[in-house]
């Protein structure tokens, strides 16, 4: 079992330099790169969940995103305490969830696709023309600001998800998930209650949807309602996702990394906007060529060093 | 005419047929029987361009059918009816032949085909107008072998035709069968129903888990002891 | 007086419907035969406005003769598309074809606004000939040049596809391949063109769309994915697979909208969504469609 402790003492690691970041730097630039990359991680991992693990493609996860975001920023700008304002953002995405999940998944498919979309767009509409004007925090948040609880609470929040995502890979939950995804009618033979399982998923994935909107309610200091339900945040997510590797742990932590990195770069050399062309053909050509994303490319440069590097008696896995 | 020399065929990482090999000659019936699953409609997809070999080769007159898509091979005279007949069930009956005539070469010659098919199978003319969702199982049958012939195949292949249908239709369908041959198209069928297709057909090639395990002169195989054990037993 | 504002709401919802309607056919078509559901159809749509724009900026071309170049332009880009992405996916099995068929058309629908923005800037462009403002009276009711013109182009381009559908050898190909494409392939019919020849009609009736928007309304780099928006309602409310159904659903949408807008007002972006959710929980087989 030596592999698992490896994996279990590196991540402890990582874990622990991440909470000693903020006590490292204080350079504000170094906290908002962490802190959005980790947010990311939270958004792309809960895509992963629906999208990756049950294999339902969710082309509306910015509505959820963008309900929990919407009313943990009410709530916690009313005065209600910012836990209770995370917890309501993120059941009112789940509750969304249900209204168009329940009869969505009793359809084809293709239905599901169809309705994410359709319900995420027309709420970005009504946002935008119900709440044009960006909502600013009021003095007294604004006067006490600080990124260092925003950077803590992302990272608590990352590490939640991603506990969980490995939790249901390795669960008998997510065991019916990918039975549903790889195979819908060879499951229902079987005698697995697909709508449940699709259900979960989608319920799991939109709670801690509802949580990333909520963190980064409280993360920005002004922001617009219908950009909160903009479909950027389904499109990155989706982009990580795939990029990274789809259905796997460590996939959208990968992708999240490099997609903000790549923003970075990217937008310093390049014109605002060609990013999202330079990720859409990036996206495209890991859709056709790259099925599995970077962890495929890892996967394969690691066997390339193990090949080169180890005798052969320990190597029995070859083709 | 037709000559299946060691194919390998897989379904995706499953290796279903290994090493076959058959042929059929101009004119002849023959048959290949076997027990579900045992590798006979991966053979016929093979040949029909469904499918494509990972070794060895198929064929036809001369001209390898194995590295050519489903339309070239019709084109060139072969013709699979499937097990499930294919039928555009929202279609009419006559557009359903009409589909079958639908390769150049048969196109010109679809009036004339239509005529033998109706003479063959009087009950499609009756129907002709009629959606082909709602014919019966027999007729459905019917209606998939001569949309097969509309193709005006050199070598029509037949997938399980009983398959389904009561002893008396069976009959009719085998009898037309014959009569296909007799007009001169060879003939590759797959059957379950070891006596109906050892009657009807020359030669015969017995198919188990993928590979070939006998062949011979069909009345042989049909008064073959060891064979009569293993398929004629319980059913 | 109220009937006349009825009347004239009823007229303009019937213009607005029938651009609903040519745009859902195309999605509609390409759906039904191939199960692939092109996200990215409001992009083509768009791309054939901003290529009419062009024609009449840069040329004087009036737009009702730009369509067929539209239609032309937009077919050969559809086939390239199609050939360079979408068949890629063809030769996975059936489920993983049409998941992958969605994430492609997603990404294109990243793409091609962006190309849309750096090409034409993000400004609102309009088709605006002579007649674009006109209208004449008919008992008491406006009918403007423009849009009527639209239904006409409409109503001839649902009917040549009626015709090409049922009574052309392409057509027969066409519904044999959706419905049972080995079948098809067994008889002979070259399914991979077929669906290649599919798809870009479909991207080319997008075009078609596309102009009519143009001059009847404004194109913007985001007008895409309004439209992609509207037509998914519109098939979804006419029945998946029902492709002549959705012209007609399409202008039932056109109307209810229109309706709705007097007491509405800018709310009625919500109705939409209000009739998709109904249909989904009640109908799901939609008006036309078959269960």
């Amino acid at each position: 079992m030596t592999s698992s402790w490896k994996q279990f003492s590196t991540t402890g690691i990582i874990l622990i330099l991440l909470i000693l970041v903020p006590l490292i730097t204080t350079r504000n630039d170094v906290l908002t790169w962490f802190s959005l990359t980790l947010q990311y991680i939270v958004l792309s991992q809960s895509w992963n969940i629906i999208g990756g693990y049950a294999g339902q493609i969710n082309l509306g996860h910015a509505a959820f995103f963008g309900a929990g975001a919407l009313t943990t920023r009410y709530l916690w700008i009313s005065g209600l305490s910012l836990p209770l304002a995370l917890l309501a953002g993120a059941l009112v995405a789940t509750s969304f969830a249900l209204i168009i999940g329940v009869p969505a998944f009793r359809l084809r498919g293709i239905y599901f696709v169809i309705a994410t979309l359709v319900v995420s767009q027309i709420l970005s509409l009504i946002f935008e023309t119900l709440l044009p004007r960006a909502n600013v925090l009021p003095m007294k948040l604004l006067d006490t600001y600080s990124l260092i609880p925003r950077y803590y609470l992302s990272l608590f929040i990352a590490v939640l998800t991603v506990a969980t995502v490995y939790w249901i890979s390795r669960s008998k939950l997510g065991l019916g998930m990918m039975a549903v995804r790889d195979d819908e009618d060879a499951a229902r033979t079987s005698g697995v209650d697909i709508l449940k399982y699709k259900l979960v998923a989608f319920a799991i994935s939109t709670f801690l949807a509802g949580l990333a909107g909520g963190v980064y309610a409280y993360y920005s200091s002004a922001c617009k309602a219908g950009y909160l339900f903009e479909p950027v945040w389904t499109f990155d997510a989706v982009i990580i996702v795939f990029v990274g590797g789809v259905g796997t742990v460590l996939g959208p932590i990968i992708g999240s990394v490099f997609f903000v990195l790549l923003k970075q770069l990217l937008s310093v050399y390049l014109p605002g906007g060609i990013h999202v062309l330079v990720y859409g053909v990036l996206f495209i050509i890991v859709v056709l060529f790259l099925p599995e994303g970077l962890t495929d490319v890892i996967k394969r440069y690691r066997k390339l060093i193990a090949a080169h590097g180890e005798t052969p008696s320990k190597n029995v896995q070859g083709r | 005419m037709l000559e299946v020399h060691s194919i390998d065929v897989y379904h995706g990482d499953l290796q279903a047929l290994w090493d076959v090999s058959f042929h059929l000659d101009e004119g002849e019936i023959v048959t290949l029987i076997g027990a579900n699953g045992a590798g006979k409609s991966t053979t016929l997809e093979t040949i029909a361009g469904l499918l494509a070999p990972a070794k060895g080769s198929v064929t036809f007159d001369g001209v390898r059918l194995d590295e050519k898509p489903s339309q070239i091979i019709v084109q060139l005279g072969v013709c699979l009816i499937p097990e499930d007949r294919g039928i555009f069930t929202g279609m009419s009956v006559l557009e359903n032949l009409e589909l079958g005539a639908f390769n150049k070469r048969s196109r010109k010659v679809k009036d004339e085909s239509l005529k033998f098919v109706y003479e063959m199978f009087p009950i499609l003319k009756v129907r002709s107008r009629q959606v082909a969702g709602t014919l019966s199982g027999g007729e459905r049958s019917m209606l998939a072998i001569g949309r097969g012939l509309m193709a005006k195949p050199k070598l029509l292949m037949l997938d399980e035709p009983s398959l389904g249908l009561a002893p008396l239709v069976v009959k009719n369908i085998f009898d037309a069968i014959r009569k296909i041959n007799n007009a001169g198209v060879g003939i590759l069928l797959v059957e379950q129903n070891l006596h109906a297709a050892l009657r009807l057909a020359k030669r015969a090639y017995i198919i188990e888990n993928g590979r070939i395990v006998q062949q011979g002169e069909a009345k042989s195989i049909l008064s073959d002891e060891q064979v009569k054990d293993a398929y004629l037993g319980t059913r | 007086m109220v009937i006349d504002l009825l009347a004239q709401t009823f007229v303009n919802g019937i213009n607005v419907g029938a651009l609903y309607g040519l745009a859902a056919v195309g999605l509609s078509l390409i759906f039904g035969v191939m199960k692939i559901l092109n996200i990215a159809h409001g992009e083509f749509l768009m791309v054939g406005g901003y290529i009419a724009f062009w024609f009449f900026t840069l040329y004087g071309i009036d737009p009702f003769w730009g369509l067929p170049l539209v239609a032309i332009i937009l077919f050969l880009l559809g086939a390239g598309c199609y050939k360079l992405l979408f068949s890629g996916v063809a030769k996975f099995m059936e489920e993983t074809k049409i998941k992958n068929s969605l994430l492609v058309g997603f990404g294109l629908f990243l793409i091609i606004p962006q190309i849309a923005r750096m090409l034409w800037t993000a400004d609102e462009r309009a088709i605006t000939p002579a007649y674009s403002g006109g209208s004449f009276p008919i008992l008491g009711i406006r009918i403007a040049y423009a849009p009527l013109g639209g239904i006409a182009v409409a109503l001839v381009v649902i009917l040549g596809l009626h015709l090409l559908l049922s009574r052309t050898y392409f057509g027969k190909s066409v519904r044999a391949a959706s419905e049972n494409w080995k079948a098809a392939k067994l008889m002979g019919i070259n399914v991979d063109w077929t669906f290649l020849l599919t798809f870009a009609l479909g991207v080319a009736l997008a075009g078609l769309a596309g102009v009519l928007v143009g001059l009847t309304q404004v194109i913007t780099p985001a007008v895409g994915m309004t439209w992609t928006l509207k037509a998914l309602i519109v098939i979804v409310l006419a029945g998946m697979g029902s492709i002549s159904g959705a012209f007609l659903a399409g202008l039932i949408l056109g109307v209810v909208e229109a309706v709705s807008a007097i007491f509405m007002g800018p709310y009625t972006i919500a109705l939409g969504m209000v009739i998709f959710l109904v249909i989904l929980m009640f109908r799901p087989q939609g008006l036309f469609g078959k269960v």
